[in-house]
């Protein structure tokens, strides 16, 4: 190993080297000593100051000294082997105990890794930025520093004024109760309890709906706190799917400057599904217009196209192995 | 729990219970289902005891007292077309206690045993009734778990029902039609499961009947 280093480094001069950086660095703490210190007591004033600016130069000059000399050896010490693409990182690969410390394939693998995901996040962002979701209403073409102005209009909402929106919704409505409560702070939390099919946990602050959990009729909203529970999921891949498209929707369809629409067409939503169709039967009809219309239990949720699509691909593999048999046969 | 409906699956022409089972359990493979343990329903029969019945002159109803692995902790008593009484499990202590008034009916155990199935939001339990020794018939149970109205998934469940059993599909179990809009429960299922046991039961009795 020492032979393939003394071809590109001077390890003397290396070695020199260091000792000259540490002699520049403590001649550039003893400058900054001396301008700590100021003026030493002298019988006048005029000879205080010639002595501390004579120590000062003398300081300097000793620093200039040492960075000559520096400069000096850095140039015999050499310039590292370019030819390996990893620069000093490649000599790790001469390493012998290599086997033991496997350091250098994973640098190789992180460096991998890190400009994989370097080209993946590019990907990324550019199909984010094509379609960036509307949460707040002057989000284009105006400059970052208006836009925290116009928000707290509708965002710092008196909980009376809140309660008021939700209760008008809950009377609209005889079908479905919401009923509200604010564990955590001044955010209100909804259950919506629609008929016998399904519960809705809606995450408000103040008036925008921040989350959304749709569960079966039967499952357990509450945490062992008593509280609702907000982060798990509904057991079953129906509702699973129905939270999904619930969470698009409200992600998708905003209006900054009248939130309590955005809330009032969310609730209805799956009321209208529910008058219009029994939940679990077939695809909602006529829906073309309303932007809920993702609401809808999409039937592959329920398994029967995902079963078609089964039956489909055993029959064609079927054709195929007769195929395959029929011309082996010819 | 959701909506379940219990049915019978006739044996295939030609065929032992144990082969049409396993048919059942490949088509059900094929569709996706994944295996998730086994199941056992119990029934037992008691008869009204000779000394209470006396004055009134009336036949002795018969109760059966049922059990479910589905739901490990209660027991089922259920009357034919009458009530059903869901209670914790030491209930069969209760009714040693009640040998005066219940009789039980000597090898009148019948039970189900057999695989559970899990596709997407079904619960499908395929088993196999005996009745002492011998195995007697074929109970397909399939449960959708997201709705507990029958009448919702109805339509649904006989979709996913003619998917595997073909032809055989059932029609809708009494118990759905009797109620509308009314939560499904535990009980509407071993209702179903004790309709399915008496029916198995006759459809024995007929053919000794016949031999003789």
């Amino acid at each position: 190993m020492a032979d393939v280093l003394s071809v590109g480094v001077n390890l003397e001069a290396f070695a020199q080297a260091i000792s000259a950086i540490q002699a520049l660095r403590s001649s550039v703490s003893r400058v900054f000593d001396c301008l700590k210190d100021g003026m030493r007591n002298k019988e006048t004033l005029e000879g205080r100051e010639k002595a501390f600016i004579a120590h000062f130069q003398d300081n300097l000059h000793s620093v200039n000294r040492d960075l000559n000399e520096l400069e000096r050896l850095s140039n015999l010490v050499g310039k590292p082997s370019e030819n390996h693409p990893l620069h000093n990182s490649g000599l790790l690969s001469l390493d012998p105990v290599q086997d033991k410390t496997p350091l250098y394939s994973q640098l190789l693998q992180a460096y991998k890794w890190s400009n994989k995901l370097q080209y993946h996040a590019g990907l990324a962002s550019g199909l984010l930025n094509q379609q960036s979701l509307k949460r707040s209403a002057n989000q284009m073409g105006v400059s970052a520093k208006r836009r925290p102005k116009a928000q707290p209009t509708t965002l710092v909402l008196p909980p009376q004024y809140v309660d008021d929106v939700i209760s008008r919704i809950d009377r609209m409505f005889p079908e479905m109760s919401i009923h509200l409560s604010r564990p955590n702070g001044t955010s209100a939390m909804l259950l919506v309890t629609l008929g016998k099919v399904l519960k809705v946990i809606v995450v408000m602050r103040s008036l925008f709906i921040d989350r959304t959990i749709v569960k079966g009729y039967n499952e357990n909203v509450y945490a062992e706190d008593g509280k609702l529970d907000i982060w798990s999921k509904s057991n079953y891949q129906v509702f699973q799917k129905v939270t999904d498209h619930a969470t698009t929707a409200l992600l998708h369809y905003q209006l900054p400057q009248m939130p309590d629409v955005v809330v009032r067409s969310f609730m209805m939503s799956p009321v209208w599904m529910r008058t219009m169709n029994s939940p679990f039967l077939g695809p909602v009809r006529g829906r073309g217009d309303l932007p809920w219309k993702m609401w809808s239990v999409p039937r592959d949720s329920r398994g029967c196209l995902a079963m078609e699509k089964r039956r489909l691909q055993a029959q064609q593999t079927g054709i195929k192995s007769q195929l395959s048999h029929f011309l082996l046969q010819g | 729990m959701g909506v379940t409906c219990v049915s019978q699956m006739p044996v295939a022409e030609g065929k032992s219970v144990q082969q049409t089972v396993e048919l059942l359990t490949r088509k059900l493979e094929m569709l996706g289902a994944e295996k998730q343990g086994t199941f056992c329903v119990d029934c037992e029969t008691y008869h009204t005891a000779a000394s209470t019945l006396g004055s009134q002159g009336q036949p002795g109803k018969l109760m059966y007292v049922m059990h479910n692995s589905e739901f490990p902790l209660s027991c089922f008593a259920l009357f034919e077309g009458g009530p059903c009484l869901v209670a914790d499990a030491n209930f069969d202590v209760l009714m040693v206690k009640l040998k005066g008034f219940f009789q039980s009916a000597k090898a009148s155990k019948i039970e189900t045993r057999g695989t559970r199935y899990q596709y997407c939001d079904f619960l499908v339990k395929l088993g196999t009734v005996t009745m002492g020794p011998s195995a007697r018939g074929i109970s397909v149970e399939v449960e959708y778990g997201p709705c507990v109205v029958a009448s919702d998934c109805w339509s649904l469940l006989l979709e996913f029902l003619q998917s595997f059993l073909g032809s055989h599909t059932p029609g809708a179990p009494a118990v759905f039609g009797s109620r509308h809009d009314v939560v499904y429960g535990p009980a509407d299922t071993m209702v179903q499961y004790m309709e399915l046991f008496n029916k198995i039961r006759k459809q024995q009795q007929v053919p000794v009947a016949g031999m003789r």
